[in-house]
């Protein structure tokens, strides 16, 4: 299928989905606390790695933002009274700590000295197309344009990076992305809005490319 | 629907709930223009989208239960406090096997009040104790030559930033005074002066981190916990004359 609408008598309208790739949110059960924390970690820790990594775009520098988001929280779980915990909303929470955590690293290391080539990762470009046809060159080129989205993204101020990321990557809706924030609704939608025109003004072309690129290779596997 | 709603709604359309949604796809059928920006929209989306998902290190798990494990024994065992005589009066000051954790002046409150408060600070129990002899060598030696060792002192609770200003706080020569806005400019945040301010407030371990040389950019001594007279003694006995209060 296509990913973008090709259609004008079809215009279809997408949710953002939530990525598939991380782990699930962590079902009902006991409220969260010191006593079951070891499997809040088990179930977050992929999600906020992630997250940090788009907001860094340093791999270890997101390796020691999830570190120190989860001794914060669980620091923070401890103090707190069972109808605390009981009505405490832990995803968003834990997201807020994460980007507490990171806008204080990110402002401690100005200037944020980005190595372009470490953000793409190599060997999941290389798991993702290996069950493809794709050929080399093809795998370099889609590699490239992933360096240049990443680049993109962390060129944008943290604020409005956060707000993309929550929005598009993290697939969080908009009352959720302002509660981790802790922003008006209206001010999310205007951050994620700038956000876009930003990225739009970068990348120009280049949009188009990637996506055709896609549809076509998209294409070729169902013809195959 | 106006063609210059697209760009703003177009992606609180997308949830589909957003009572225009029916006009823009009517709008979009008939505009070509707006059909091109739609397409860049959901295009700048799908690339996000298409990020690839990066797997955290597998020793990152390992990793963060030991921090936390380190963490919770830690905060099982109380800080020791010691009651230690000085230039400036007595002084508390509590210690644990990783460093000085906070230093309190005697405000004639009693002891058992000033371990309560210390302990309020600290979030933590604390028992009076002897005060071993790295302890004490460790504040005799800051008001001898006003530089104490800071690897005897534990600041690792505090958040990146308060440490930052406040390892840029001992930055300042001894005998000189530097402004709130000159911390903030050494730890790369030139408009957080404010934010500084209250970091110097809330210091655990106030003389040997000295935020007693951070001033108020008009060169006045602005505030202190303890009053601007132990400020300026502090001061003074450093060789700074302060002239303004």
């Amino acid at each position: 299928m296509s990913a973008l609408a090709q259609n004008l008598g079809d215009y279809r309208l997408t949710v953002p989905a939530p990525s598939t790739a991380h782990a699930p949110a962590r079902p009902a059960g006991p409220p969260p606390g010191p006593e079951n924390f070891e499997g809040i970690v088990d179930d977050y820790q992929r999600r906020l790695y992630g997250f940090a990594l788009r907001m860094t775009g340093n791999r270890e520098d997101a390796e020691e933002i999830v570190q120190d988001a989860f001794v914060r929280a669980y620091r923070a779980l401890a103090k707190m009274d069972p109808q605390q915990r009981a009505e405490l909303r832990l995803q968003p929470w834990l997201y807020t700590i994460t980007l507490n955590v990171t806008r204080n690293r990110l402002r401690s290391k100005r200037p944020t000295n980005v190595a372009l080539d470490a953000l793409a990762d190599p060997d999941a470009l290389l798991n993702e197309t290996q069950e493809g046809p794709d050929q080399p060159e093809a795998i370099v080129d889609r590699a490239a344009d992933m360096v240049l989205v990443e680049g993109a993204l962390l060129s944008l101020p943290m604020h409005l990076r956060a707000a993309a990321t929550l929005r598009f990557i993290e697939g969080r809706s908009h009352p959720e992305i302002a509660e981790i924030l802790n922003q008006p609704i209206g001010t999310v939608k205007s951050h994620v809005h700038r956000a876009v025109r930003i990225l739009r003004r970068i990348l120009g072309p280049q949009v188009g490319r990637i996506v055709h690129a896609d549809d076509t290779k998209e294409t070729s596997d169902a013809v195959l | 629907m106006r063609c210059c709603d697209l760009e703003a709604l177009w992606d609180e359309i997308r949830d589909g709930a957003a009572p225009r949604r029916e006009h823009m796809l009517a709008h979009l059928r008939t505009c070509p223009p707006c059909q091109e920006m739609y397409e860049q929209l959901e295009g700048i989306a799908y690339c996000l989208t298409c990020l690839p998902v990066v797997e955290p290190p597998q020793s990152m798990v390992p990793k963060i239960l030991e921090h936390l494990h380190a963490t919770v024994r830690s905060a099982r065992k109380p800080d020791c406090v010691a009651k230690i005589g000085s230039p400036i009066g007595p002084l508390y000051v509590a210690f644990r096997d990783t460093g000085i954790t906070y230093v309190a002046l005697d405000r004639n409150e009693g002891e058992e009040c000033t371990l309560e408060r210390i302990g309020r600070r600290l979030r933590r129990g604390v028992v009076p104790a002897q005060a071993p002899k790295w302890v004490s060598d460790t504040i005799e030696a800051f008001f001898r030559h006003h530089k104490p060792n800071y690897e005897r002192i534990d600041i690792s609770e505090l958040t990146p930033f308060e440490q930052a200003a406040l390892r840029a706080a001992a930055e300042i020569p001894v005998g000189q005074v530097r402004s709130y806005g000159w911390v903030a400019t050494q730890i790369g945040a030139p408009n957080a002066a404010r934010a500084v301010g209250q970091v110097m407030a809330r210091n655990p371990v106030p003389l040997l981190y000295p935020c007693h040389r951070v001033v108020d950019s008009s060169g006045h001594l602005h505030n202190y916990e303890y009053g601007l007279d132990v400020k300026a003694r502090i001061l003074e006995l450093e060789g700074y004359v302060s002239v303004r209060r």
